[in-house]
Formats: structure tokens, sequence, C-alpha cells
């Protein structure tokens, strides 16, 4: 007798639960790393911009 | 190990595996695997060099944005490359466990993020340096995907000849964003890499032309044979020692630059000729289970580093 597969959220085990949880928490973080780490990069590049900017006038 | 968690037995097919996988989700380290991070070290690397043999200099904060973006821009071609090869991806031994082919990643959501992020790398780069230097960048996303991924690949032996053009860009581009032109010593450099790529690659496709002969790639090995491989190997690495020499010939380079060369390209001259003189068969399939060409790939990455190296400790002295 074949084992009845997930093809929903609704069947999943308990421990599929938690990996799917797992993965989705491990997407969040990396996505907001990747984000204040972007707006701190074009901060810095305002920055060295507008000092470069400043000195010409 | 999401198998288990699903609890798919060891006998599921393979579509049920990539329905599992797909209902899970990918994992932060997909998205990044769909970057191809190991390329992205030569790549750094290339670029970095560029950047700090360029005559002026650049602030440190808008060098580093540089070298980023020509990283990300790598990254993002990557993830195209991945999308439009998907199909091929899931034929290699190599490739098959990758997240678009192992069902972690939407075909789709790749496109999107390698799309997105080359947009990100040309503009940051336009923000932070100069026109010239986005330009170049999205010239090289565009030749990467448009003229090797989905024009070349496929068609001709030639591909990674020309293709190689691509990966060639990173000395050019660093160079641009310091000084915002393009001079003779980068595009010199950017030969070099150009010629350095078909050893590079087919020492490679010499001991995984089983691989690319399954998914149809028509790489060297698999369209005109073993033998005339590593004749080509021979033959491109024969040109890349005098053109690497140049630099210091035309006086762009000093004494360590020269030296390093010299040494570095007879060491890549004796490699290529251990693999032409392998032990092989009638049809030139090795004997050695391709230790010389495996030796000889792992050479060539050690050689592009050691060039670069050089370059720019020749620079700072």
């Amino acid at each position: 007798m074949t084992e009845q597969r997930p093809t929903s959220s609704r069947d999943w085990s308990p421990e599929a639960r938690q990996e799917f949880y797992r993965r989705r928490r491990g997407r969040n973080w990396a996505l907001l790393a990747a984000l204040i780490a972007l707006c701190g990069l074009l901060y810095a590049v305002s920055v060295v911009k507008l000092y470069h900017a400043g000195q010409m006038w | 190990m999401s198998d288990t968690i699903l609890r798919t037995s060891a006998s599921a097919a393979p579509e049920q595996a990539l329905l599992d996988q797909s209902i899970l989700g990918a994992t932060a380290g997909d998205w990044l695997a769909l970057l191809k991070p190991r390329v992205l070290y030569l790549v750094v690397y290339s670029g970095a060099a560029g950047l700090l043999v360029a005559p002026g200099g650049i602030n440190p904060v808008l060098g580093f944005t540089a070298v980023l973006c020509i990283a990300m821009a790598a990254g993002a071609a990557g993830a195209i490359n991945m999308w439009y090869d998907r199909d091929i991806d899931a034929v290699m031994r190599r490739t098959s466990r990758r997240p678009i082919p192992a069902g972690r990643i939407a075909p789709e959501g790749a496109l999107a993020y390698g799309v997105a992020l080359s947009a990100l790398s040309v503009l940051l780069m336009w923000l932070s340096t100069n026109l010239l230097a986005a330009m170049l960048l999205a010239g090289s996303i565009a030749f990467y995907v448009f003229i090797y991924t989905m024009w070349l690949k496929r068609r001709t032996p030639q591909n990674i000849v020309i293709g190689g053009a691509a990966g060639a860009f990173p000395p050019l581009i660093g160079w641009a964003a310091v000084t915002g032109h393009v001079a003779l010593l980068p595009v010199v450099l950017f030969a070099i890499i150009f010629f350095w790529t078909p050893p590079h690659f087919w020492a490679l496709s010499l001991f995984a032309s089983g691989d690319y002969a399954n998914a149809g790639v028509p790489m060297l090995p698999v369209v005109a044979g073993q033998k005339a491989t590593r004749l080509a190997v021979m033959r491109y690495t024969l040109w890349l020692v005098p053109l690497s020499l140049l630099p210091y010939v035309l006086h762009l380079t000093g004494p360590v630059y020269g030296a390093s060369a010299m040494v570095l390209g007879l060491m890549f001259v004796w490699h290529a000729w251990r693999v032409l003189r392998d032990r092989q068969d009638e049809a030139g399939n090795s004997l050695t289970r391709d230790a010389p060409a495996k030796a000889a790939f792992k050479f060539s990455i050690l050689y592009l580093f050691l060039m670069f190296g050089a370059l720019v400790v020749d620079h700072l002295i």
C-alpha cells in the first residue's frame, strides 16, 4: 500500500511545518540583512559623493 | 532531509521529490547558490585588481561598492544562466542539484531575481562611479546572457572561446570605475583572461565531457574529440604566454609582473604539454583518469590569481 503524500499545507506533519517555518524564517532574516546592508551602502555612497561635491564648491 | 519530513519513501518518484521541495520552499542558501558564488571569486579578484592598478585612486567606499557591483552583476548573470539552462542542468550530474533543477526555486523566481539584481548592480555602479563603468557592466551581463548563454552555448564548440569575453570584463570595469575611461593596460588584461578561458574550460571539459554529451552541449571534446581538445589547450596556452608578457614589454608594468608572467606562463605550458602527452587510447581518451587535465584545470585558476596578484604587487611597490 502506498503512503499518502502531502499536497497542501493542511496535510503536513508537524516536522514538515517546522521545516517550512525554519526555511521561511531564514529567508526573511537574510532579506532583512540584505536590505539593511543596501541602505547602509547607499548612505555611505551618498556621504562620500556629497563630500566630494562640497570640495568642488 | 525534507524527503523524510514529508514522509516520502525511498522509491518516491522524482516528480514527488520536486513537489516536496517546492512545497517547503528554498533556503536563503539556495538563493545565494543561484549566484554561483564559487565563480565569483575570480571575477571579484580580477575586478579589484583592475581597480587597484588604475591611476588616480578611488575613495575606499566607492571602490568597495564598485567591486560589490561587479560581484552582484556576475551573480545576477549566473542566476539568469541557471534559469535558461535549467533543462540541461537537470541532465548533468555536476549541476543536477542546483536549486532550480532540484525544485527548490521556481524558474520564474530565479529569472526575476537575476533581472532585479542586474538592474540594481548597474544602477548602483552608475551612482557610485561613472556611466562608462555602468555601461561596461551592463554590457558584460548582456554578453554573458544573450551571446554566451542563449546564442553560443548550445550551438558551437567555440562557445567558451567567444563567450569567454564575458568573464574578461571585470578588470576593464574596475579600471573604468576609477578613471572614467579605458586604456591599453586594462584592454591587455581583458585579452589575457579571454585567451586564458579556453584552456581553462577545455581542461575541465576533458574530464566532464560525458556530462556535456548527455546534455547535448557541443563542447569541443564532444564535437571534435579528445585529441583535438588536447591540441587546442596547448595552442591557446602558447598564445596566452606571449600575450601575458605584453604589459611588461610595453612598460605598462614592472619586473615583478614580468618575471611572474614568464615563470607562470612556462608552468602553464608544462601543464598543457602534460595534457597533450597524457597516456591515452586511440580516440585520445585518458588512461590516467585525466589526472593531467585535472591538474591543468586547477593550475589555471592559480595562474590567474597569481598573475593578477603580481600585477597589484608590482603596482604597489
